[in-house]
């Protein structure tokens, strides 16, 4: 079998065990899958910042939030809203969010950037507290109608459906997914790394790093806000802590440590070990918080590059040995 | 004239790094900047390249000022760097390396003499055989054609390199000094900072001599061997 043959067979499989997903776990387990799923292309839009451009946001939650919240307003004030344009409003919002920002935040990198986001996620969170008439204040908004996923005169499916919900959710960050993934495999996303190692040499050599920063920013921005409108209709509610909590922000960073920064998977399965860790956790403890801050601490003193790092480093202590099996054989 | 450098004075904070730098490059030629450490040869390339900006005189690069202009502008204008270090992209392949010099991504089609892949590769084989290689694997004399293969492939009129055999094995720094006579023979005009006085020897057609951040001797390779005493006085240790 050649190795291309071997992609799609594995990639075959992967969308038959998500289609029969549901039915063997049943809803409980279909509904922690989404969960994941979305924090997991959250981690992703985080990872195209710090793991490919070297940015380390602390307010990452502001683009996921202001996703959500707009799903969320969107489907509450104006009634017939289909389902498709109100996830791309969450796109929209979020990349106007950036859009407004870049002009300060593409300029720093560092400490600055980070901090720059830290003091505009509080702000947003704060935001989302005092414009009650907007947002709910602490009790957010909730209790919206889910639109059916509809194509006139062609398919009408309905979303409050769990099962087709599950199916909903995992074509749509599948999608975001592949895309962020395209992103990076395009020239821009050699641009990234280079930013990420030096921008200086980026700029010596012809390209203007503000814009090109400028451009991952909405792009990472806009995701994030697809993955806050899935979350919005997931849960049907949003309010300031689930969408713009400090912890929105750094929940990302630790899935994209331990899963390790800068590789692409390496947030998908960063966020895998947290929400298993969550989940067998949360059932004998409320403390869960502590149990992943161990995790952190661990990871960050005894394998720094992440489960992809150790993977990588396991499957090239495996070849070695390998070959020096195969050449002891000759 | 290609490039020509008038008056130039940078500072480092209140240290005058350069002081009044004259200096020309003509369409084809390959010039040398020597000097020992500390001179400003560097600076000066760097001043050039709008990397440090400087306070006052002009850099005209086909009689278009590009003084202090952002550096990715002085690029797109037509110069083309490769710093000292062998500063490659470390974490990406030999090909992405490459592809990361082409300006603004798109590659230059329909002129047989630009720098593509193929030409890339043809003048360079090591880089095809390594190019998927990551940058870091590469030993040091490679990463440094690496980064004159990049820099090339933006289709640079004038190529500046800052100490290309800094730091390199004597058997590599005979391959970059061929790999620079090669790019040269291909028509690129180039100005290149050397420490190593017999690489800039036998390369150059002319030579800049710099004493402390000011120009202490211009002339040909010839000329200077005629002046053993400028030789001593501003190179040897």
């Amino acid at each position: 079998m050649t190795k291309r043959m071997a992609k799609w067979v594995s990639w075959g499989f992967l969308c038959l065990v998500l289609l029969v997903f549901p039915r063997v776990f049943g809803i409980y387990y279909s509904n922690v899958f989404v969960a994941f799923a979305i924090f997991a292309v959250y981690s992703l839009t985080l990872n195209m910042l710090l793991g490919y451009t070297g940015l380390l946001s602390f307010g990452h939650a502001m683009f996921f939030g202001t996703g959500a919240y707009t799903t969320a307003i969107a489907l509450d004030r104006i009634s017939g809203m289909p389902l498709l344009p109100v996830v791309l409003a969450g796109f929209v919002a979020s990349v106007v969010l950036a859009l407004i920002l870049c002009p300060i935040v593409v300029r720093v990198g560092g400490t600055a950037f980070a901090m720059l986001h830290l003091a505009f996620g509080q702000l947003m969170y704060v935001l989302a507290l005092k414009l009650r008439f907007l947002t709910g204040g602490e009790d957010g908004v909730g209790g919206f109608p889910i639109p059916a996923f509809s194509i006139p005169g062609i398919i009408s499916v309905d979303m409050t459906n769990p099962l087709n919900f599950f199916y909903f959710a995992i074509a749509v960050l599948g999608l975001s997914t592949w895309i962020l993934w395209f992103f990076t495999k395009t020239p821009i996303g050699s641009i990234m790394i280079g930013i990420r190692d030096n921008p200086q040499r980026v700029e010596y050599m012809g390209f203007r790093v503000t814009h090109t920063k400028a451009i991952i920013y909405c792009l990472a921005a806009g995701f994030a806000g697809i993955t806050g409108s899935i979350y919005a209709l997931f849960q049907n509610l949003i309010s300031a802590e689930d969408g713009y909590n400090i912890m929105v922000s750094f929940g990302p960073i630790m899935a994209t440590i331990v899963g390790g920064v800068g590789s692409f998977s390496g947030p998908i399965f960063g966020s895998a070990i947290f929400s298993i860790i969550e989940e067998l956790t949360s059932r004998y403890t409320e403390r869960v918080e502590l149990v992943m801050g161990l995790i952190l601490i661990g990871v960050i003193l005894y394998a720094p590059m992440g489960f992809m790092g150790v993977m990588g480093l396991l499957k090239q202590r495996w070849l070695a040995a390998r070959k020096v099996k195969l050449e002891g054989a000759k | 004239m290609l490039l020509e450098v008038k008056d130039l004075n940078t500072y480092y904070g209140s240290s005058h790094a350069l002081q009044g730098m004259n200096l020309q490059v003509d369409e084809g030629e390959l010039v040398a900047l020597l000097g020992r450490n500390g001179m400003g040869k560097s600076t000066t390339l760097k001043s050039i390249m709008g990397l440090v900006k400087p306070r006052s005189g002009s850099v005209k690069f086909r009689g278009v000022d590009i003084t202090g202009l952002a550096p990715f502008k002085v690029a797109r204008a037509g110069i083309g760097y490769v710093p000292e270090e062998r500063r490659i992209f470390p974490t990406l392949t030999v090909f992405d390396n490459l592809m990361m010099g082409v300006k603004r991504g798109k590659m230059v089609t329909g002129d047989p003499d630009a720098w593509t892949l193929e030409k890339i590769y043809s003048h360079f084989p090591v880089l095809e055989k390594r190019r998927r290689q990551k940058g870091h694997t590469l030993s040091g004399g490679e990463q440094q054609m690496l980064a004159i293969a990049r820099t090339l492939m933006g289709n640079p009129e004038l190529l500046l390199v800052d100490e290309p055999t800094e730091g390199l094995a004597p058997l590599m720094v005979k391959e970059v000094r061929d790999m620079l006579a090669d790019v040269h023979k291909a028509g690129v005009s180039t100005l290149f900072v050397e420490h190593n006085l017999k690489v800039a020897m036998s390369l150059a057609q002319r030579l800049y001599l710099m004493g402390k951040a000011h120009l202490a001797f211009t002339g040909t390779v010839e000329e200077l061997d005629a002046q053993p005493e400028i030789r001593e006085k501003y190179l040897e240790v």
